[in-house]
């Protein structure tokens, strides 16, 4: 499955620490055991070639060849799975999400079909709003990546517990919603710095593992939590409570200001200034104004959408904040920790550059809190990206962080940087379905992916990216059926490597085979079908399930094979259709059908079996008219040019009773002649080397003759 | 009836199982409390094949209760049964063995009672007789045997050899004595256990317009009905043949049939089809009686003779085998491609 082999390396462009590819602690590299019946001594040789999809082949052969012994095995051939992927997200995880995302691409796909259509017949309004679609998909996509973030918690609150448990989100989910809030979201475009603060709130947790974070500060504060007596007395408290108001998770700075010591019943009295002034802080952080499109429920803060609406009140609460630090209060505020910290927060909120520098631990938090109390104003990518240089020059870059080249490839409007991030960093799933939304996104990166390159054989790389994609999927056995829908939406080079992918399935399991007949259906390959139905019926044939075999050639319409095949089956026939082995051919013949248009000489076989029948009549009884029958199925079989040569003599032989019929002659002198006729022929044809001789006695062939000549004679005093 | 009562949908329960699940039955209740899934999964990882027992809480979640692991290839066909108030369970494989397996009461344990090598490679089917031990085994070898558990020992015995000029793909008994075989250009055959050396009747159902025949993948025969044999298979095949009437066979459905049949429930592969025991035979006159199918076109549906088709589930995926619940035909459970089981429990 998709996952990039070399892991190594900074993280993108800007890596700090790039210089060393290598890092020291090397992946210590995978052993992979070879499970085989080989007897000792196993041949030091050993053959190694790529199978399919990550797995190798490796032949194992013995030293010298077995000497005897039934169960002895001289060599093996096993495949070695090279577990793929990355660790964060199994294999199987990779093929749910393949399977549930084929379906929004092919709607894509096919709206852009229609809208395309539509466009061309007339310039409608309906290109407006392509990004809806595009936004519909990629919902669908997003909601396949992981639930949907943290749920609201549950009525009875534990007021220790400051941060909500959710489940552990991953790097690619992440990434999808940061494309999806760049490139597809219309709706967001206005509001990307508000944002960019949900989506760090999010997922700010995905760089712990590189760097500290205000998430996994306020994880080690909280697992202390319930040691700590006097709260307020701690450092760390004032810290953690600086770092979450610097990225804006007002709800949590409130949450852990109520934990203050003053809040307790029994110090309310005495520390009355106190408490009033945590208040007041309190207070003005959940009315801090925010210029965005919706605030959801139990989030803090006022939500304006007009511009004009957020600088009025904008200026008002920073005015009420300057107010407040000038406030006579603080002088009789006598709990110095208290007091600093809350001046602390009052900084950070006038955007205080050096109190946001050190509440925030890498550059990406400190952007955030730069958004939040700076310059709430930003627009556009070009300033956004201005300010995002400046926050890497002051904080450290989370090193080998797949999301960060990511992101400032997208900041940096460069196209090439965020596909090659994407590929590099998630895989060729990602690529493909990624390039839905750049795609959306502008129309320069529009072009640069849909028009054809010379230096990829005339694709695009859209189409390129889609057809690694497909690869990747064709080369397991439980995906591959889903390749044909990313194939045919390959204008220059899909339907040729669909093809190719169809005629390579195995064909020895009947549901697999009609897995693949159902998909040439679908896309209406029929030449491709009949291909497969002829390989199928081949296989069959060599595995002795002639049945089977016939069967598939004549769905293929096959006359050559057919006719090929039916030379053997006749070599058999001859010998085994004897009377008691009769059942077993009934049922072949009964599937050839009454009228074998397509059985390629095989239609002998239903005739044989008719005169086989009426000869069979003739033994029970001795009724005329079935001698009669017989007689006709006789003629039609003799007269039939599809009638192999070497079965006129045992046929013959067979209706010698017929020929020697005691009461008068049935057949009559034409009939007579035409049979001697053949025999004739048949003489001569004996003298050729290629002959087969039938299996009869040595005496037949005189045997005949004379029987024939017999009832000529008696034929011709008949009539 | 003027307007017909649009039936209420069912409530639809997909669980994910990361592995291929080749086929799905209803384990027979073994407790009132307890209810069980038997599946025939396939692990892609590590490439093996096993039979597992899951049990399904009310809430319809998933917990593997037993696994059964020693399987020389993937099972290509799977049937339960219930025989001395314990589950059996018989299996074989795409590379001809045959397995029988009991399971535990207490633990839920799967023990192997039987295992055979009967066929020579190729896929092939099997049926167990309705609360008995008699298991009839065909493939595409064109062999048909049967298994018979006795009190002590296992009695087999070959009761055709077609030698690969037919193969079978589908077999169902009708009764403790006769049974059922499908198998390419939707032939049927049928056989008596009282009258060996092969079988006593034949069918072959040809298409009226003269496109290509098909397969038949699956067989249902009613124990009221024990005259008439249900089959389906490509194109979205359905009919019934009535060994009363020997050559006119009745179609539900299918493509390139005839004018005499309006509607086909699905163009692809109908994977399996079973008799709807949710629904009361005894109105249904002398119509066949409504049937639900599962196709590779994702569709699980019932068909009634005349009518249109309802259909329970429309999949992006193959849905690959189905089975209902006789203690309660209102639950379906059904395997779906995408490494998935799919719960219906229909309001009754």
């Amino acid at each position: 499955m998709p996952g990039a082999a070399s892991d190594s390396g900074g993280g993108g462009s800007a890596g700090a620490g790039a210089l060393v590819p290598l890092s020291s602690e090397t992946k210590q590299s995978p052993v992979y055991p070879l499970r085989h019946s080989v007897g000792p001594p196993v041949s030091p040789r050993v053959s190694v070639c790529w199978a399919r999809g990550s797995s190798l082949r490796v032949s194992i052969f013995q030293q010298q060849s077995p000497s005897c012994g039934e169960g002895d095995v001289g060599g093996e051939v096993v495949e070695v799975k090279l577990s793929g992927g990355d660790g964060e997200i199994s294999d199987a995880q990779w093929r749910r999400i393949a399977y549930g995302s084929m379906s929004p691409f092919a709607m894509l796909q096919s709206r852009r079909n229609s809208v395309s259509t539509l466009s061309r017949i007339s310039p409608s309004p309906y290109h407006v709003d392509w990004w809806e679609f595009v936004m519909e998909y990629s919902k669908d996509i997003n909601a396949l990546l992981g639930s949907p973030r943290s749920t609201p918690a549950s009525v009875i609150e534990d007021p220790k517990t400051v941060l909500k448990k959710s489940e552990k989100p991953t790097s690619l989910k992440a990434a999808w919603e940061l494309m999806e809030l760049f490139y597809a979201d219309k709706l967001s475009q206005a509001w990307l710095p508000e944002r960019l603060i949900d989506w760090l709130a999010d997922y700010d947790s995905l760089f712990s593992g590189s760097c500290a974070t205000v998430h996994s500060k306020l994880v080690d504060f909280q697992n202390e939590l319930i040691n700590i007596q006097v709260i307020e007395d701690n450092p760390r408290y004032w810290e953690v409570i600086g770092s979450a108001l610097a990225v804006g998770w007002l709800e949590i700075v409130v949450k852990l200001l109520h934990l203050h010591g003053s809040y307790q019943l029994d110090q309310l009295s005495s520390r009355e200034t106190e408490s009033g002034l945590v208040e007041a802080v309190a207070v003005l952080i959940s009315r801090m104004p925010r210029m965005r499109l919706e605030l959801g429920d139990g989030r803090l803060g006022e939500c304006y959408k007009a511009k004009p609406d957020f600088i009025k009140a904008w200026e008002k609460w920073r005015a009420q904040i300057t107010k407040m630090d000038c406030s006579a209060y603080w002088i009789q505020c006598n709990h110095l920790q208290t007091r600093e910290g809350l001046k602390n927060l009052l900084q950070i909120m006038l955007g205080n550059t050096n109190s946001l520098s050190s509440a925030t631990y890498h550059w990406l938090e400190l952007y955030v809190s730069h958004f939040l109390y700076v310059r709430p104003f930003t627009v556009g990518l070009e300033s956004m990206h201005g300010l995002a240089q400046k926050c890497i020059q002051l904080k450290p870059v989370p090193r080998s962080q797949k999301l960060m080249g990511l992101l400032l490839g997208i900041l940096g409007e460069n196209t090439e940087v965020v596909l090659a991030e994407c590929s590099k960093q998630f895989g060729p799933w990602m690529v493909a379905h990624a390039i839905e939304l750049m795609t959306a996104g502008s129309d320069e990166a529009e072009s640069l992916l849909c028009e054809e390159h010379y230096n990829l054989g005339e694709l695009s790389i859209q189409e390129l990216h889609r057809l690694v994609y497909a690869q990747v999927l064709s080369s397991h056995a439980f995906t591959w059926q889903i390749a044909p829908v990313y194939l045919t939406s390959c204008m220059k080079q899909g339907m040729g490597l669909l093809e190719i992918l169809l005629c390579k399935q195995p064909v020895q399991h009947n549901e697999l085979l009609h897995k693949n007949l159902e998909i040439c259906r679908l896309y209406e390959l029929d030449s491709v079908s009949s291909h497969i139905m002829k390989i199928a019926g081949v296989h069959h044939w060599k595995h002795g399930r002639k049945g089977a075999g016939v069967f598939w050639l004549q769905q293929a319409r096959d006359e050559f094979r057919l006719h090929k095949i039916a030379q053997q089956l006749f070599a058999s026939v001859g010998k085994s259709i004897s009377d008691e082995s009769f059942k077993q051919w009934e049922g072949l013949i009964e599937l050839l059908g009454s009228e074998s248009k397509t059985a390629g000489g095989l239609e002998f076989l239903h005739k044989y079996r008719d005169f086989k029948r009426s000869l069979k009549h003739i033994h029970d009884g001795k009724s005329i008219e079935a001698a009669q029958q017989a007689v006709e199925s006789l003629m039609l079989l003799m007269k039939n040019p599809s009638t192999p040569q070497r079965f006129w003599l045992p046929l013959l032989y067979d209706s010698l009773k017929l020929i020697n019929w005691q009461d008068r002659p049935v057949l009559n002198v034409t009939q007579t002649n035409l049979l001697l006729n053949r025999l004739q022929e048949l003489s001569i044809a004996r003298l050729r080397p290629d002959f087969v001789e039938a299996d009869l006695p040595s005496q037949a062939l005189s045997a005949v003759r004379l029987a024939l000549a017999t009832n000529l004679g008696r034929a011709i005093l008949e009539e | 009836m003027a307007i017909a009562q649009l039936p209420e949908s069912p409530e639809i329960h997909k669980l994910p199982l990361h592995k291929y699940v080749d086929a799905v039955r209803w384990l027979p209740s073994i407790s009132a409390l307890g209810r069980y899934a038997v599946l025939a999964s396939f692990d892609s990882d590590s490439d093996s094949p096993s039979i597992e027992i899951h049990s399904i809480s009310p809430s319809k979640n998933l917990a593997l209760a037993s696994t059964y692991a020693p399987l020389s290839s993937r099972i290509s066909s799977l049937k339960s049964t219930r025989f001395a108030d314990r589950p059996i369970i018989a299996a074989s494989t795409h590379l001809g063995s045959f397995h029988i397996m009991t399971v535990n009461p207490m633990d839920l344990s799967i023990e192997s009672v039987a295992e055979e090598e009967l066929h020579l490679g190729g896929a092939s089917c099997v049926d167990l007789v309705d609360g008995g031990l008699d298991c009839v085994s065909v493939g595409e070898d064109g062999m048909v045997n049967l298994v018979s558990l006795g009190e002590a020992q296992l009695k087999k015995a070959r009761v055709f050899d077609a030698n690969g000029l037919v193969s079978y793909t589908a077999a169902k008994w009708a009764s403790p004595t006769e049974f059922a075989t499908g198998g390419y250009g939707f032939s049927l055959h049928w056989w008596d256990r009282r009258k060996p050396g092969g079988p006593v009747s034949q069918f072959k159902c040809d298409r009226v317009q003269e496109k290509a025949s098909g397969i038949v993948q699956s067989i249902d025969i009613h124990p009221s009905r024990k005259h008439t044999c249900l089959a389906s298979g490509s194109s979205g095949t359905i009919f019934a043949w009535d060994l009363r009437r020997q050559q006119e066979p009745i179609i539900l459905s299918g493509v390139g049939m005839g004018e005499g049949v309006s509607s086909s429930v699905s163009d692809s592969e109908i994977w399996e089809i079973q008799y709807d025991r949710s629904i009361r035979p005894s109105n249904a006159g002398s119509r066949i009686l409504p049937v639900m199918i599962c196709s590779e076109d994702g569709i699980l549906a019932v068909v009634e003779e005349g009518e249109e088709p309802v259909e329970l589930l429309a999949e992006p995926c193959a849905i690959n085998s189905f089975d209902i619940d006789r203690q309660n035909p209102s639950e379906v459970i059904c395997s779906l491609e995408w490494e998935a089981i799919a719960i219906l429990s229909r309001p009754r």
